[in-house]
């Protein structure tokens, strides 16, 4: 499986554009694939050259540690998060009328980056990620029915599926009343479309985890099931993918895929039209099939979302449609849109964001303000940092455990912001993720600012005691930070710290290297579904050690990798959960390969006209859906 | 003055061409692979040259470099399809069309760097001469102290300072925003008067100290006294005698600013996230996208070369002498 | 100066404030305010000039000479100068006078040529504009007669093709031309008094008796009473009719040409002659400059302001020259503590001989 980070590079092969000539070449890097993570610090250090460092110095500084206690609480109860697969009743419309929710009006939303891709099938980082859930509809969705409780229910189809057959096969039924925003009807043809077409050579950034499962295969070999895709006559064969009449859609697969319902919740799987399907074209004028259409598009500038008539309520159990119009403007810089909406002067009483959360700089003040604090949500992102351990280097089990003792977990969530960018972590799994249970195995929680003492103890017992240990990190702002503490507690524990920092645009690449000169450094990894299984396997799994892959610890360990393959065919979501909590402890305690830093974490504000907004922790951001403009 | 013409625009020709190919082989200095940053995920050495091959960044860069410059002006042929000149490429980051997309954003970044010239011109040199006709009263040195003051503020600094007061704190204004001049020329108006008073203020300071010492400087030439010997009247002197000589200065200056002036308002769009191309610029050299960059950076330059030889030509305007040697 | 008539024995009124002059000057002071203090440009000064006479004002850079004139003209900015004194033009008061008042005489009653015609004409409106202007606005005719009026004028004062010349930028024409051209806007309106501020020193010999020839045509044409201020005893010889010799702000002379280049009776009046070069003289025979410098004008020295560069104090009973001002008479006269004889001995015996 792979999953959300910084940067994306990695995995087996896809033949990414091959068809395409330049003019399909797609920028997935600095952008959109290196998450608002990484390019929160691009910003960030942009910023300082600007103002010559003069606000950086606040942002970093922040520290906030002292609420932590709190924010603790509030993820132990994140900690029993569960997910359901719904029935028919869960998954039918309409929606539960949000509190206070009225109809009428504009919402303005100030976005950093422009929308790179509107296919669904291109859509795979949270900025599409967050409009698709307004103009695009798949299979299955994820509502949230109270608090952080969330379920995976039918959206296009009348539940989150059937299985059968040891779940190698799941069956869907189609809706009534399902319609794109030409008023055709959606249809399992169009549904088997979307299947295929993800085959085809032009279709390049959405997931291929259906895919893969469908051929039965890893990397990019699964293209060779359907070379050209749907556009040349050929289609997937029954036994693969059946759409025996308008309504029904059966997915045969060779193993048992437990986790289907998730992956089909993913925006890249919505509907694309058959009739209407412009291929390459597509990607910047796509059917919705959501309560929102786009009326106008000027990239780098702004969209305009109006509502889309042929939506009919009483088919969708998620959304709503209260505002006439979403009015997008592109550009706006964390920074600005935090300053926007903090002022909520005039217009921007109207404002929200989609994806921009608030900048470092400004959490702390954020959290204390009262006034602004209401109009915030905040919550978990996907993503987990790592400081991982060179064991092609760094081969004794000791000295790795004293890196572990001695990293000060503190220093990295002060560094984002404080409690508001972020929260310790004390192992590898997510809080968002089904089945995380908040163990600490080598005190990370208890000892915010590290052990050295017992790091110093074990770097004596093995024997190291001041060995060259090379350190590598981003330089980007935050990281920069982290990394003065961190070389602190390292050498008070007898290492002899070589710090290297790298640009941070070629971070990934450095580090990615299955051959490289470091012996920590850190990376951020996030999970595409509330499953560890996207998670661990990336990380740890020491069959995918190569240049690029997300391994990059270079873990070796055939019997975890056994463990991994078992845990997979487990076909209760749920105790799969359990199973790979257990796991990730094990690899933590017993092999070391990385110490878990932080879980990030982000906060969102909205103008005060703005009703209806609440963190989505499957979207990781605030859930556009329930918006509405309050009188 | 059609001599004068065709030397600049050779002369332009030959600065681009260097501009040009500096950015190209600089950008390919830089250690960011283009490819490898569209590659996203699932990439592999095998789709990598794939995506080097499409984006035509497999061949040696000089031969990159001339296809490019060739398709400027003949245009080019992608697979997709043909791209007609003036050809720019396609952006790698979003394949978008370069030319197309710099032409959408050129009347931002112009309406800001006009009417920032044109405040800090109006205020600057009026500021100036006030300075000047009223020299060394209280008037004369309350503007010079502020000039002085003002000189010292940056964009980066003094918008958001701006932006906090008048639109957060006072609400006098809405945020500033780019709405075309031909759909609703007020709300043009209003939506950049900040922006405007932003980029002005780097600029206006300088004006004013130079208008005034220039306005000074003229007001004891000896044609001056001659005029005013004849019996014209002050006023009438300090406007059509004094403040003709007094420009020329203050035009050298303008041209040599004009850089400057278009990387204030480059950092004027980005403090209010405003779509020019200073914002676009920042963008593309975020995603490495070379053919944007490569579009903004000649567009840029052709912008402010031009703007060049139209204060060259003013001077012929100005002042008969340069006009007849 | 008063009305100096050539036969010396034809008393004038040489009562100051009796004058009947058509420009009177009565005990002008003009003084600049500083940093570093006053400075006394203009220390107590009289004169007359009377119309078709031409006064010609001699003196060392700095004398005073320029400031006299710019304060008949009243173009000294109020804020910083201080004028007292009388001025009067044709029986008008001009210190003091409302601004408007100046202007609808300057350009027309008064005009003024300047040194330089280079600097003085501006380079930005061609020669016909800028001599039109001032008629336009004087005599109150279309911008098309002003024009003509400028051909004519050209014309006048001797520039060939005066129609096409007319449109010409001043950078277009020769020094001489443009001095003419200057001399052409001065005269446009027919002023009753021209000031002429050195306006043949920048010009070489040969332009120089051509442009001072002009002057007294257009004088015997139009009347006019002309103020010459130079340092140039040679030019002053030809053109004036009277000289005043300033010296430190102040007249330390004044007479005929007649009476002040024969029988000169100051001896910074006999300093300027033995500076000046003759054509007669001997090649051999040194110049003998006046030593010294300039009195400093913010503290002038006290008693005879050219007591420190005087090399007659020595002559004078007691410390007058160091302790008292010596007063210029009215009319023919100098102002030193000298005695008449001892003046025209000094003179006969020590400098006649060196003028040759």
């Amino acid at each position: 499986m792979r999953a959300r980070r910084d940067r994306v590079v990695g995995g087996a092969a896809t033949p990414y554009g091959i068809s395409q000539a330049a003019t399909d070449n797609r920028q997935a890097g600095a952008d959109t694939t290196m998450s608002r993570v990484s390019i929160r610090t691009a910003r960030a250090s942009l910023a300082a050259v600007a103002a010559g460092a003069l606000f950086l110095t606040g942002c970093s500084s922040g520290g906030g540690g002292g609420e932590d206690g709190k924010d603790a609480k509030a993820k132990k109860q994140g900690a029993d998060v569960s997910y359901t697969f719904a029935d028919e009743a869960a998954s039918k419309g309409p929606a539960p009328e949000v509190e206070g929710g009225r109809k009428g009006g504009t919402i303005k939303v100030l976005q950093r980056d422009s929308f790179a891709h509107l296919d669904p099938a291109q859509i795979y980082v949270s900025d599409e990620g967050a409009l698709a859930t307004l103009i695009h509809r798949g299979l299955t969705t994820y509502k949230r029915t109270s608090g952080d409780k969330y379920e995976v229910v039918g959206d296009l189809a009348t539940d989150s599926g059937k299985k059968s057959d040891g779940g190698k096969t799941w069956t869907y039924k189609l809706k009534d009343g399902i319609k794109f925003e030409d008023g055709s009807a959606i249809t399992s043809k169009d549904v088997r479309h979307s299947i295929e077409r993800m085959f085809a050579p032009f279709i390049t950034e959405g997931p291929t985890f259906i895919q893969q499962w469908l051929a039965n295969t890893g990397g990019t070999d699964y293209r060779k099931l359907l070379k050209d895709g749907p556009f040349k006559g050929k289609h997937l064969s029954d036994d693969v993918l059946e759409t025996p009449d308008d309504k029904t859609v059966i997915f045969h697969f060779e193993e048992p895929q437990a986790e289907l319902p998730y992956a089909l919740a993913m925006q890249g799987y919505s509907v694309v039209s058959e009739k209407k399907d412009t291929k390459e074209k597509y990607d910047k004028d796509p059917l919705s099939t959501g309560p929102y259409k786009i009326a106008s598009f000027k990239s780098g500038k702004n969209m305009k979302l109006v509502r889309n008539p042929e939506w009919d309520p009483k088919t969708d159990p998620k959304r709503h449609q209260y505002p006439d119009a979403f009015n997008i403007q592109f550009g706006v810089s964390f920074e600005d849109s935090t300053k926007r909406l903090t002022s909520d002067a005039g217009e921007n009483q109207y404002a929200t964001s989609f994806t921009n959360s608030v900048d470092a700089s400004s959490m702390q003040k954020v959290r204390s303000d009262p006034e602004v604090k209401k109009r915030s949500v905040s919550g978990y992102q996907s993503y987990v940092s790592y400081m991982n351990i060179n064991t092609d280097r760094i081969k004794n089990k000791k000295v790795r455990q004293a890196i572990a003792y001695a990293m000060p977990n503190q220093s990295i969530v002060s560094a984002f912001g404080g409690a508001g960018g972020g929260e310790m972590a004390g192992n590898y799994i997510s809080p968002t993720l089904v089945g995380q249970k908040p163990t600490d195995p080598f005190n990370k929680l208890k000892k915010p600012q590290g052990d050295v003492k017992k790091a110093a103890k074990l770097l004596k017992e093995s024997g190291k005691k001041g060995m060259k240990l090379t350190f590598a990190f981003q330089n980007a702002p935050e990281w920069q930070d982290f990394s003065v503490a961190a070389t602190q507690n390292l050498e008070k524990a007898g290492f002899n710290v070589q710090k290297k920092d790298i640009i941070a645009d070629t971070y990934y690449d450095q580090i990615g290297k299955a051959k490289n000169d470091y012996d920590i450094y850190h990376n951020s990894w996030g999970a595409d579904w509330p499953s560890a299984s996207t998670v661990i396997p990336n990380l740890f799994d020491g069959r995918q050690v190569q240049d690029g892959a997300a391994n990059y610890s270079h873990h070796k360990n055939p019997k975890f990798e056994k463990e991994m393959d078992r845990i997979r065919k487990i076909e209760n979501p749920n105790k799969a959960a359990d199973e790979w909590m257990k796991l990730a402890d094990k690899i933590l305690v017993e092999d070391v390969p990385a110490v878990p830093m932080h879980y990030y974490k982000t906060i969102q504000i909205s103008g005060s006209k703005i009703g209806g907004a609440y963190f989505d922790e499957q979207l990781h951001d605030i859930q556009p859906t329930s918006l509405y403009v309050k009188k | 003055m059609l001599r004068f013409l065709i030397r600049r625009s050779l002369g332009a020709v030959v600065i681009l061409l260097i501009i040009s190919a500096v950015t190209f082989f600089l950008f390919y200095a830089v250690p960011r692979d283009p490819a490898m940053l569209a590659c996203g995920k699932n990439c592999t050495p095998d789709a990598l040259a794939v995506i080097r091959k499409n984006m035509g960044i497999d061949e040696p860069v000089p031969v990159q470099y001339w296809h490019f410059m060739v398709g400027i002006f003949a245009g080019r042929d992608f697979a997709a399809g043909a791209c007609p000149a003036p050809c720019f490429g396609y952006s790698f980051a979003n394949q978008d069309p370069v030319w197309q997309t710099i032409l959408d954003r050129f009347p931002t970044t112009v309406s800001l760097t006009v009417g920032g010239a044109a405040v800090f011109l109006f205020i600057g040199l009026g500021a100036g001469m006030i300075a000047a006709w009223k020299k060394g009263t209280l008037v004369d040195k309350a503007f010079s102290s502020l000039s002085l003051v003002l000189s010292s503020m940056q964009i980066y600094f003094i918008g958001p300072l701006v932006l906090a007061l008048v639109v957060y704190n006072l609400q006098l204004l809405d945020q500033p925003k780019y709405v075309p001049l031909t759909e609703d020329p007020a709300g043009w108006f209003m939506g950049l008067l900040i922006p405007w008073l932003v980029v002005q203020i780097i600029f206006t300071a300088n004006y004013t100290r130079l208008s005034r010492s220039s306005m000074i400087e003229q007001l004891q030439e000896d044609h001056v006294k001659a005029a005013r010997a004849k019996g014209m009247s002050g006023r009438y002197v300090f406007f059509r005698y004094a403040w003709r000589g007094s420009l020329i200065p203050i035009v050298t200056i303008f041209g040599v600013d004009l850089g400057s002036l278009f990387g204030g308002a480059m950092i004027t769009e980005w403090t209010f996230s405003l779509p020019g191309l200073g914002t676009l610029a920042v963008k593309s050299v975020q995603n490495t996208d070379l053919p944007m960059v490569m579009g903004v950076m000649l567009f840029a330059a052709t912008f402010i070369i031009l703007f060049n030889i139209i204060v060259d030509a003013a001077y012929a305007f100005i002042d008969p002498r340069v006009r007849l040697s | 100066m008063n009305s100096l008539t050539k036969e010396a024995d034809v008393p004038a009124p040489r009562d100051a404030d009796e004058t009947s002059a058509f420009l009177s000057v009565r005990d002008l002071y003009v003084h600049f305010d500083t940093e570093d203090g006053t400075v006394k440009a203009v220390d107590g000064l009289s004169f007359d000039v009377e119309r078709g006479r031409t006064l010609g004002i001699v003196g060392e850079s700095g004398s005073g000479k320029s400031v006299t004139n710019l304060s008949i003209l009243g173009l000294h900015n109020p804020r910083t100068t201080d004028v007292s004194g009388k001025i009067l033009l044709d029986g008008q008061e001009l210190t003091g006078a409302r601004e408007k008042t100046l202007e609808s005489l300057r350009g027309n009653k008064m005009a003024m040529i300047f040194q330089d015609a280079l600097t003085a004409l501006s380079p930005y409106y061609t020669i016909g504009r800028q001599i039109a202007e001032p008629y336009r606005k004087h005599m109150g005719v279309s911008k098309r007669e002003a024009h003509l009026r400028a051909v004519e004028m050209l014309d006048k004062v001797g520039i060939p093709n005066p129609k096409t010349r007319v449109h010409d930028y001043p950078h277009q024409f020769s020094g001489g031309m443009r001095q003419r051209a200057m001399i052409a806007m001065a005269l446009v309106c027919n002023p009753d008094l021209l000031i002429a501020d050195e306006p043949t020193t920048a010009l070489d010999v040969t332009v120089q008796a051509q442009i001072l020839d002009l002057l007294k045509d257009l004088q015997q044409e139009f009347g006019s009473a002309i103020v010459f201020i130079t340092h140039d005893l040679g030019v002053i010889a030809n053109v004036a009719d009277d000289i005043l010799v300033m010296y430190g702000g102040r007249a330390v002379e004044r007479g005929t040409v007649g009476e002040v280049l024969r029988s000169p009776e100051h001896p910074y009046t006999w300093g300027l002659l033995t500076s000046m070069p003759r054509l007669t003289g001997d090649v051999n025979e040194e110049l003998s400059p006046i030593h010294g410098t300039p009195p400093s004008l913010l503290s002038p020295p006290p008693g005879c302001p050219f007591h420190p560069r005087c090399g007659y104090q020595d002559e004078v009973a007691g410390r007058s020259c160091t302790g008292d001002r010596p007063l210029l008479p009215h009319g023919r006269g100098s102002a030193c503590h000298l005695t008449a004889e001892q003046k025209r001995t000094f003179f006969i015996e020590q400098i006649k001989p060196r003028l040759g």
